[in-house]
């Protein structure tokens, strides 16, 4: 019987399927990293967010 | 201690103790040495490699750069011409030091003939951990049975040696000195358990080792929370090293640094790695907990956008310092003094 996934490897299968998101959310952060503060890049965030809630439901 | 106090400044009796001015007298007394500065948790630490040798497929895995800087290390033993009675291995983790002792031919090159294992170079090693279990991993694989004597002691602490001064003819350290919090003391005590005239070879992480999780993990956490904890160790910087080695008093200090950079799928498998390799964090004044999934979401993408490879993966950089002293001895070669030097070497240099 295969062992069963820890929790993180599920977390990174879904975090893997939404490298659009991921980029544009990096780049939102990497274009002015010397100023970053909290909620900066919310916007981007929660799309990045709500791909991987997507992923994570549709991989279970 | 009995405090002699002159029979003249004794009060005459108790009520009087606070009019009297000889019977204010006080005395201050200093604890021996500075005070430590603590930067680790070092039960975490200890809690951190039992539990990676708990598993130990997923540990073995995960060796491969404690296996390769190992190498690397006893490398540095191809070039010292002499015969060690007695070695400690300090810090053992898994006995890498052992297994890399006892590799076949340790310097591959074409021109040369084949040399035996480096361990003919060694009569018997005493490898030292804190960890039980970290260091009785291996305990039945083949290397133990070559002809290195070895014997393993676990350390009740990681910090103080259990030795007799001018007991061992060489001291070996890998990958371990980065997690000792009085590492000015801990270097005193290597030399102190040297004979006069022999070596500690030792290799430690420090300066940028983990600069990409560093910085990504504190872009993630300022945006996503507004604040940053420490999640990469501090480490000692290549200039530190050598002062501190100068100050334990090793002579013909050699420090060098070498990155070795990994390159893995994602941020998930570099920290799951660093987990099986007991090299979690063990900062004290960490967050406790694990991190928030924003936060590795976040970390993530700041990291691979920031650091990542064009093939889409992400390089991890551990950077090694090596240093070698020698305990001060008789005839030991020592610099020749100030100023006493015939040759020119402007000379020597512009003749080419």
């Amino acid at each position: 019987m295969q062992p069963k996934a820890r929790p993180i490897q599920r977390f990174a299968q879904s975090v893997s399927k939404c490298t659009a998101d991921a980029a544009v959310y990096g780049k939102c952060i990497v274009a002015d990293y010397n100023s970053v503060h909290k909620d900066k890049c919310a916007k981007e965030f929660m799309k990045l967010k709500n791909c991987y809630l997507a992923a994570a439901k549709g991989g279970r | 201690m009995r405090l002699n106090l002159p029979r003249a400044c004794r009060p005459p009796n108790l009520r009087s103790l606070a009019a009297s001015p000889c019977a204010r007298r006080t005395y201050a007394f200093q604890a021996p040495g500075g005070a430590v500065f603590k930067v680790f948790n070092s039960r975490t630490k200890w809690l951190q490699k039992e539990r990676a040798a708990a598993d130990p497929e997923l540990s073995r895995q995960a060796d491969y750069l404690k296996d390769e800087v190992a190498m690397r290390v006893c490398e540095r033993l191809v070039d010292v011409k002499r015969h060690f009675p007695r070695v400690l291995d300090l810090g053992a983790n898994s006995c890498n030091i052992a297994r890399a002792l006892t590799r076949e031919n340790p310097d591959p090159d074409p021109s040369t003939p084949v040399s035996p294992p480096l361990a003919s170079k060694i009569t018997s090693l005493v490898a030292a951990e804190s960890s039980a279990s970290l260091l009785y991993r291996d305990a039945d694989l083949p290397f133990n049975n070559a002809e290195l004597n070895l014997t393993r002691q676990v350390l009740t602490d990681d910090e103080t040696l259990p030795f007799e001064p001018a007991s061992f003819d060489m001291v070996l350290s890998s990958l371990s000195l980065h997690w000792i919090n009085d590492l000015p003391g801990v270097l005193a005590q290597i030399n102190s358990v040297l004979k006069p005239d022999s070596p500690f070879i030792g290799a430690m992480l420090g300066g940028d080792t983990l600069f990409e999780l560093r910085t990504s993990l504190q872009l993630a956490e300022q945006e996503r929370r507004g604040g940053i904890s420490p999640h990469v160790s501090p480490l000692a910087d290549v200039r530190d090293v050598g002062g501190l080695l100068g100050r334990a008093g090793f002579q013909m200090l050699t420090v060098d640094v070498e990155d070795i950079v990994v390159d893995y799928p994602d941020t998930f498998a570099l920290m799951r790695d660093l987990q099986a390799m007991g090299e979690g964090n063990a900062v004290l004044g960490r967050e406790m907990g694990a991190l928030g999934r924003d936060v590795l979401l976040a970390n993530e993408a700041i990291y691979r956008e920031l650091h990542g490879n064009e093939d889409g993966s992400l390089p991890a950089t551990f950077r090694i310092i090596h240093m070698i002293g020698w305990k001060e001895g008789a005839n030991q070669p020592k610099p020749l003094k100030r100023g006493s030097g015939q040759v020119n070497l402007k000379d020597i240099l512009e003749q080419k």
